[in-house]
């Protein structure tokens, strides 16, 4: 009986993320690029300041401002990963492009976007188990170079690609 | 209108519905790109035709169907391997990954399919309820990859092409519906039978109106209309900062 209810939760959880898919991919058909400020991101993820904060201030409060300051950093990186998905999106109807060296450069930049999406993963992981265990110092510091990198080679695309170059490269 | 006469009007239905999208697969040339879901469809077409004309014959009927529905549930995870293929491989770093945890997918949900058939097989008396237990370990593969699918290309953030969203959810929808069908179909009375059978029936018409309409439908090209303006994202950047300084 135990295992007829497994399967048949399992079928009820399908037809629920089937539903949840469709409603994703109408709201995504208006997707597009969000500005991430990473000097911003870059102070909110710098956490020197963190052990002064444990020492100084209660426990209770030092948790409460780390979880805060998590929620946002989370926000941050929440915004990385869709841009990083849009990118995804836009660049992989220019990798055909008939100019080689736009179909290359259109290549990198989704090969980078889709290594952003793992690290956001990987990022999202660690701030919850940071979350769940303030005490904890887990940056996810390879974010910041990697998205930098992403920036570039977006706007070298966008150089390439002279119709798509203000848009694109401006945007994210 | 008895329920027998609505799944009978259901079936043929189908079987028009079926003819159709056989018609657009070839016209859309669409069997190049997805084979193994073009075999599927073809194939579904002829269980079709083969059980309609068996359908006098109780015995005859039981087998083709049987035989029919075992190889449609192995074209099924062929389409299955298929998209996967279709979604991931333009992306050759995330493929690795993707392909690792498909494999530990694809081990968990057979060895779930295994307790199943153990658990259950001690109640699976007789031919038919041995046959569905079948059915239903195989249905809880099929459906566990296309949940694995959805799941993981949304986690990786990945835009599915519209017709390759369309097949697996087509696809995903009939399967999640038969897997509740095969499971319980067993255990119950036989007018609730008839109204899952029901179920089946126009969970698999629905699907073939979804491959259809995604087929049919001309994809969303993404324009340069959809970027937002500068002033657009200074207004998004300040609501952010604010965000931070709070």
């Amino acid at each position: 009986m135990t295992i007829t209810v497994i399967v048949i939760a399992l079928a009820l959880c399908a037809v629920m993320l089937f539903y949840m898919a469709v409603r994703s991919r109408i709201k995504k058909a208006g997707q597009s690029f969000r500005p991430v400020d990473l000097s911003a991101f870059r102070t909110l993820i710098d956490r020197e300041d963190e052990l002064f904060m444990k020492e100084k201030l209660p426990r209770s409060k030092f948790v409460r401002l780390k979880r805060q300051r998590i929620r946002v950093t989370a926000r941050y990186v929440g915004r990385i990963a869709s841009n990083a998905s849009a990118v995804l999106h836009a660049s992989a109807a220019v990798r055909v492009s008939p100019l080689p060296e736009v179909a290359a450069a259109a290549a990198q930049v989704t090969e980078l976007a889709a290594q952003i999406r793992i690290q956001c993963l990987v990022a999202w992981a660690k701030l919850s188990l940071e979350y769940a265990m303030p005490s904890l110092q887990l940056t996810p510091a390879l974010l910041v170079p990697r998205y930098q990198t992403l920036r570039e080679n977006v706007r070298r695309l966008g150089d390439l690609q002279t119709q798509s170059q203000i848009p694109l490269a401006s945007a994210i | 209108m008895s329920g027998r006469l609505i799944i009978h009007d259901l079936w043929i239905g189908s079987i028009v519905l079926q003819v159709a999208l056989a018609v657009a697969l070839l016209a859309k040339r669409t069997w190049q790109n997805f084979p193994a879901f073009a075999a599927y469809i073809f194939f579904c077409l002829f269980e079709a035709g083969v059980t309609y004309a068996l359908f006098g014959n109780k015995v005859a009927y039981f087998w083709a169907f049987w035989t029919c529905e075992t190889i449609g549930i192995v074209l099924g995870l062929a389409v299955v391997r298929e998209i996967f293929t279709n979604v991931f491989s333009p992306h050759p770093a995330l493929r690795k990954l993707a392909t690792m945890i498909f494999g530990v997918a694809v081990i968990a949900l057979v060895l779930l399919a295994c307790a199943v058939i153990y658990v259950q097989s001690a109640n699976a008396t007789g031919m038919v309820n041995a046959v569905l237990l079948a059915a239903e370990a195989a249905r809880l593969v099929e459906v566990g990859l296309i949940m694995f699918l959805f799941l993981s290309s949304s986690a990786f953030g990945l835009h599915w092409r519209q017709n390759v969203f369309g097949i697996a959810l087509g696809l995903g929808m009939f399967a999640a519906v038969d897997l509740v069908t095969v499971t319980l179909i067993g255990h119950v009375g036989v007018t609730t039978q008839l109204a899952f059978k029901l179920a089946r029936g126009v969970s698999f018409s629905a699907s073939l109106f979804i491959w259809l309409g995604y087929l049919l439908v001309p994809e969303h090209a993404t324009s340069g209309a959809e970027v937002p303006k500068r002033d657009q994202l200074e207004q998004w950047n300040q609501a952010v900062m604010e965000l931070i300084s709070r």
